[in-house]
């Protein structure tokens, strides 16, 4: 992309959205790096010739991809209201979660993840438990499993933690915001600590493109960080790399051809391996912008009492 | 060059009265003898870029690859390719573009189009729409002006922007472009900014890659693919003349010694009729198209040792050359 002047930059040169340039001198496009790499790293006097562009676009995409998984860090943030559902569906472009917070009374509070399933998938049944079907054979299934019921209703023990309440640490029944307990008889053993918070508990359901939640989400606004694949919904234009990581994806690129091509010596290979593998290590400590100011704080908080 | 490489051609065969070919099987083994040493341009190309790779050539005036590439840069066209129809283009050919090609080099997409209509009055060299707005939708010198309604369907390029409804216009050599000679001609005009390449793919691959959900053919990266007489661009929205300009090699147009006959009979060399045609390649082949045209010759007549003095003079010459 040709540099632009500070009028197109700063009000995108009086079109709309004015914000369309800001901060676009990070990037490098999708459309330059293969550009780039034809021309400088592919030809008659290279390793790589006689590939197709469209190889070379292919993995562009994936080394792209696999940056967004783990090595930038640019976060995308979706706040969506949940309903009495308790489901929040996940954004088109979702690949991964980083963080799932509730945001109530203006406290983000990050929730965590139940590991015990708390929704599932059902079928119909008789009373001999046989399982029925369809005229086209498949099998009926209900519009909620008793787990996923029990749940969404509010019917569902989870324990109480509250301190200050004599009711603290037993199993109750949170209904709109109100608990209510059984009259336990004996003696109570341990406590689940994985799923023992104060917090409303999650469960993804990749598959089925949700997070299920456990009662006292309803109507309540949650907030979900993940990550994506910098594909940007099949728009190559939109398709950017921070600068930092140009060098790394046409080593990546540059590694996947003469990996998969026939009659590469193996010493080419490795070196192409090797380079890559540094250049990614650099770019990762570049990004992470490692300094003595930022490193400050952290520092001042080495002595704190932990309590 | 023709006259010369004729005269050597007919004084060697011409030995004790042994040879003569008349001119139109001169004409003949001239054609055949430039097709030969043109295509085996492509293949010194390759030997010498191996040769480079393999640190055995120089630079300066020891790069004979760039010598090469400038004999084949002689052969080279660019011109706008005839809509068929939907996103089909005819290829290079003499009823579309004037020669014949022997490879296409490069595909350019142009796929912002700036304004459309019909004209509605008459000037030379000029495309006058009193509706248009040609300023307002950023029409700059250089853009490629269509004319959808003449027949064939023609190229240009705007030279001057008059003003918001008239434009000059030239052809691609610059010449003064006459093609909207009558009122409600339909035009087209496509900016020359952005412009894209697209890739030939194999029919083999094509219908996997459009069915690719990261390398589908996009007008940022767009494809073609080949089936003669047409290429099909991909994505199908590039459906449309003056959006695919192909720089292609073209085949060397056949010679022709073009001769009056003499009251004796004998003809005579005149490069001023019409079918006059010299040899396109450079003067320093015309060694070889002798050679090349004494053993197509010497065949022609049975003279065994014409084609065996020119087949070792060939040898000889490619040793030296490499």
């Amino acid at each position: 992309m040709a540099y632009i002047t500070q009028y197109q930059y700063y009000e995108n040169g009086g079109q709309q959205p004015e914000n369309a340039n800001w901060g676009s001198y990070q990037y490098v496009s999708l459309e330059d790096i293969v550009n780039n790499f034809m021309l400088m790293y592919s030809g008659n006097h290279s390793l790589v010739n006689n590939e197709e562009r469209y190889k070379i676009l292919f993995h562009a995409k994936r080394a792209i991809q696999e940056l967004n998984y783990d090595a930038f860090k640019e976060i995308k943030i979706l706040e969506l209201n949940v309903c009495d559902t308790l489901r929040y569906v996940l954004p088109s472009d979702y690949v991964n979660w980083v963080r799932v917070s509730l945001y109530q009374n203006g406290l983000l509070k990050p929730l965590t993840e139940n590991i015990q399933t708390n929704w599932s998938s059902a079928y119909l049944q008789d009373n001999d438990c046989r399982i029925l079907f369809d005229i086209d054979g498949n099998a009926l299934s209900p519009q909620n499993s008793t787990i996923d019921y029990e749940r969404i209703r509010g019917g569902k023990q989870s324990i109480y933690l509250n301190q200050n309440s004599k009711m603290y640490g037993k199993s109750g029944y949170c209904v709109d915001g109100a608990w209510y307990f059984e009259y336990g008889i004996g003696a109570r053993y341990g406590l689940n600590t994985e799923t023992a918070n104060a917090n409303p508990t999650f469960k993804i359901d990749p598959k089925g493109g949700v997070i299920n939640f456990s009662s006292g989400v309803a109507n309540e606004l949650i907030i979900l960080e993940y990550v994506s694949d910098g594909m940007e919904n099949g728009n190559d234009s939109l398709v950017t790399v921070n600068k930092l990581f140009e060098e790394y994806v046409y080593a990546a690129v540059e590694f996947a051809i003469l990996n998969s091509k026939v009659g590469v010596q193996e010493y080419i290979i490795a070196r192409a391996k090797k380079r890559k593998a540094a250049l990614l290590r650099n770019a990762k400590i570049r990004i992470s912008n490692i300094h003595p100011g930022r490193l400050l704080m952290n520092m001042r908080g080495r002595d704190k009492w932990i309590k | 060059m023709i006259n010369s490489v004729r005269q050597t051609v007919m004084s060697v065969l011409n030995k004790n009265n042994y040879g003569y070919i008349s001119p139109s099987d001169f004409n003949l083994f001239a054609k055949q003898a430039q097709l030969d040493l043109f295509e085996n341009y492509f293949y010194q190309y390759n030997y010498q870029l191996q040769k480079e790779n393999a640190r055995q050539s120089g630079t300066g005036y020891a790069d004979i690859t760039k010598g090469i590439e400038e004999v084949i840069n002689t052969f080279s066209e660019t011109r706008f390719l005839q809509h068929q129809y939907q996103n089909r283009f005819f290829t290079p050919s003499e009823s579309t573009t004037g020669d014949n090609y022997y490879l296409l080099n490069k595909v350019l997409i142009y796929s912002k189009l700036l304004a459309s209509g019909t004209n509605d009055a008459l000037q030379i060299q000029s495309l006058i729409d009193s509706t248009a707005t040609f300023i307002a939708s950023g029409v700059q010198v250089g853009d490629i002006v269509v004319n959808l309604s003449s027949n064939p369907p023609a190229v240009g390029y705007v030279s001057v922007v008059v003003s918001d409804t008239e434009l000059t216009l030239v052809d691609y050599d610059g010449n003064p472009f006459d093609s909207f000679i009558n009122p409600q001609m339909q035009y087209l005009i496509y900016s020359t900014k952005p412009v894209k390449e697209a890739e030939k793919v194999t029919n083999s691959k094509i219908t996997m890659l459009n069915n690719s959900i990261l390398t589908a053919p996009t007008l940022m990266f767009p494809a073609y693919s080949h089936q003669e007489p047409t290429i099909t661009l991909l994505p199908d929205t590039i459906n449309q003349l003056g959006a695919v300009q192909c720089q292609y090699i073209r085949f060397p147009r056949p010679p022709r010694w073009t001769y009056v006959t003499l009251p004796g009979g004998e003809p005579a060399f005149d490069q001023t009729a019409a079918d006059y045609q010299d040899f396109e390649l450079p003067k320093d082949d015309e060694v070889n198209l002798v050679n090349k045209i004494l053993q197509y010759a010497g065949m022609s007549i049975r003279e065994v040792s014409s084609v065996q003095f020119a087949q070792a003079q060939e040898t000889a010459n490619t040793t030296t050359e490499r």
